[in-house]
């Protein structure tokens, strides 16, 4: 770890801009939270449905291959040769029970195991395949969500999750059951934490199309919960009601068993934001790609049990709803890179709304409170080094 | 090219240039103007990627007419002031049509995408792909969309879309 000097405000309110910027921070958030103690959501089990199904993943830049051996065991390696480190496989996504590096033809099973190298003769003495298997890096499934750590000192995936448990749970449709409706990719011009500290949520003021769907805020929760902050929101929906400027209403029409809590968001330190709100079931898989660039991978899921009509419902409302292009959503977006640019200027980004005391954390807030973000800065502030101001 | 109707070929580029031209000029019910009205015309916006692994997701999918419709009131007036403008140019380039009955044709078509933020000024590729277009010809022989599928070989779009591709 390299010391960083940064000056941060006494206030817990207060988050100095510097930190969205600079790039000798970016360089070691890298190695304190990216390499660091974090369990990060890479996939779930069901973009891998079938037997040799796989995706790869770039992971603040480490690539990993995702796979689903022939016996169906859900694995996950190091997207890299164990000869050479050459990168293994290049698809996104596929399905392939055997993975042939091209560099010197070494030859890997679904299981990771090397089955096959040309001139073994050749190599060391004593050169034995069994000790060449695909390397992995820690992972972990919650209700199908795979997490890796690349660190052995982070704690038991639950442990990590703590008491966001239950609302994720929910959020993968209470038994993880999905079934991969498609994906929308894009990337920000925007520092990694300006994204997670507006995607998961922000004041309603932002979306006129709430206002013009005459679409209230319904009541709602929102707590952080363990020392990273993860936040978690349980809101009830309520539909527009009357007048609306949509002639094609099916796509706020809410057909979801789950009425009284009808939306939910998780928000995991350092980038995973997951949402289900309306029929729309959206994991984003977000990963910095430099200090000024983030990319996220929006992944949609229908349940298993669905009938034909829910999928195309979700499908629908998937497409235009949430995303980057997205009726409600597309303005975050703009967002992003308005306040990328926005803090390259001096001071401090302040919070206000539902702050009581400055000097004091709270871990419940009102559901449009920006306060809730607050537990999330001061983890980066703790595993980044940076001393808080007493005066 | 199937078709040696040179009219007809010139037809289609028209139609092609025509949703260009409005695309570029951000004349959104110029754009729905270019599709049939037909409860059944539809534009599509996904990845490539997405389509041959048969994830029918996009990043837009208006199936219906009522869905063109309300595009048209996203951008004009849902999204009107929030968002960094940008200008497009949109290239196409007809690539195959064939006939399919006497008021249905189908193309094909190749078209890049650039973008220059009004911010920044800087003109960069917003995206590149192919139009799988279904056309309808009516009694005059005037041509619409009747179906659009713009497949972006962009699977990570640089930036949020606005307006359609």
């Amino acid at each position: 770890m390299t010391e960083i000097k940064l000056s941060w405000p006494k206030n817990y309110n207060e988050v100095p801009k510097e930190a969205f910027v600079r790039e000798d921070i970016y360089a070691e958030e890298v190695k304190r939270i990216f390499h660091g103690t974090e369990w990060q959501p890479v996939a779930h089990e069901s973009e891998l449905p079938n037997p040799g199904d796989f995706k790869t993943y770039r992971l603040a830049g480490v690539p990993l291959l995702i796979g689903r051996d022939v016996e169906g065991v859900v694995r996950v390696f190091y997207n890299a040769c164990s000869h050479r480190g050459n990168q293994l496989e290049t698809a996104v996504m596929g399905n392939k029970t055997e993975f042939e590096c091209p560099y010197h033809r070494w030859l890997f099973d679904s299981k990771g195991d090397l089955v096959g190298c040309p001139n073994p003769r050749e190599f060391l003495p004593g050169f034995n395949k069994a000790d060449y298997p695909l390397a992995q890096p820690r992972f972990d499934i919650f209700f199908g969500l795979i997490f890796v750590t690349l660190s052995a000192g982070t704690e038991p995936l639950l442990e990590y999750l703590g008491d966001s448990q239950n609302t994720l749970r929910e959020l993968l449709a209470g038994d993880g059951r999905l079934k991969l409706l498609g994906y929308q990719k894009v990337r920000y011009d925007s520092n990694w934490k300006s994204y997670t500290d507006n995607d998961g949520y922000h004041a309603p003021l932002l979306h006129q199309a709430f206002k013009m769907l005459n679409w209230q805020g319904g009541k709602g929760r929102q707590f952080a919960v363990t020392k990273r902050g993860h936040i978690c929101f349980e809101s009830a929906l309520s539909v527009a009601t009357g007048p609306s400027v949509l002639k094609d209403k099916s796509l706020i029409e809410f057909k979801g068993q789950d009425p009284a809590v009808g939306s939910r968001i998780v928000s995991l330190f350092p980038t995973f934001v997951s949402t289900k709100h309306l029929d729309v079931i959206n994991l984003r898989f977000a990963t910095p790609i430099d200090a000024a660039t983030v990319e996220v991978h929006y992944a949609y899921f229908a349940h298993q049990d669905d009938d034909e009509d829910m999928v195309h419902h979700r499908l629908r409302q998937s497409s235009n709803l949430l995303g980057p292009c997205g009726l409600i959503s597309m303005e975050d977006a703009s967002i992003f890179h308005r306040i990328h640019i926005g803090n390259h200027t001096p001071g401090s980004a302040i919070f206000q709304k539902g702050v009581h005391d400055p000097l004091k954390l709270e871990s419940e807030f009102l559901q449009n409170d920006e306060s809730g973000n607050l537990p999330r800065w001061e983890y980066y502030r703790s595993v980044m080094g940076f001393e808080r101001a007493t005066v | 090219m199937m078709q040696t109707d040179i009219s007809l070929e010139a037809a289609l580029n028209a139609l092609l240039l025509a949703d260009a031209h409005a695309l570029d000029s951000k004349d959104m019910p110029g754009w729905l103007g270019n599709y049939a009205d037909e409860e059944a015309a539809a534009y599509y916006c996904r990845s490539a990627e997405n389509s041959e692994h048969g994830l029918a997701l996009g990043f837009m999918y208006d199936d219906c007419r009522a869905r063109l419709e309300d595009r048209v009131t996203f951008v004009n007036d849902i999204w009107a002031g929030t968002f960094q403008d940008y200008r497009t140019r949109h290239f196409v380039q007809l690539t195959s049509f064939d006939r399919v009955d006497a008021t249905t044709l189908e193309m094909r078509s190749n078209f890049s995408v650039f973008m220059t933020p009004k911010d920044s000024g800087i003109t960069q590729v917003l995206a590149a792909g192919q139009y799988l277009d279904t056309v309808r010809q009516d009694k005059n022989g005037e041509l619409k969309l009747l179906s659009r599928r713009a497949e972006l070989d962009t699977s990570v779009l640089p930036r949020y879309l606005v307006y359609p591709i």
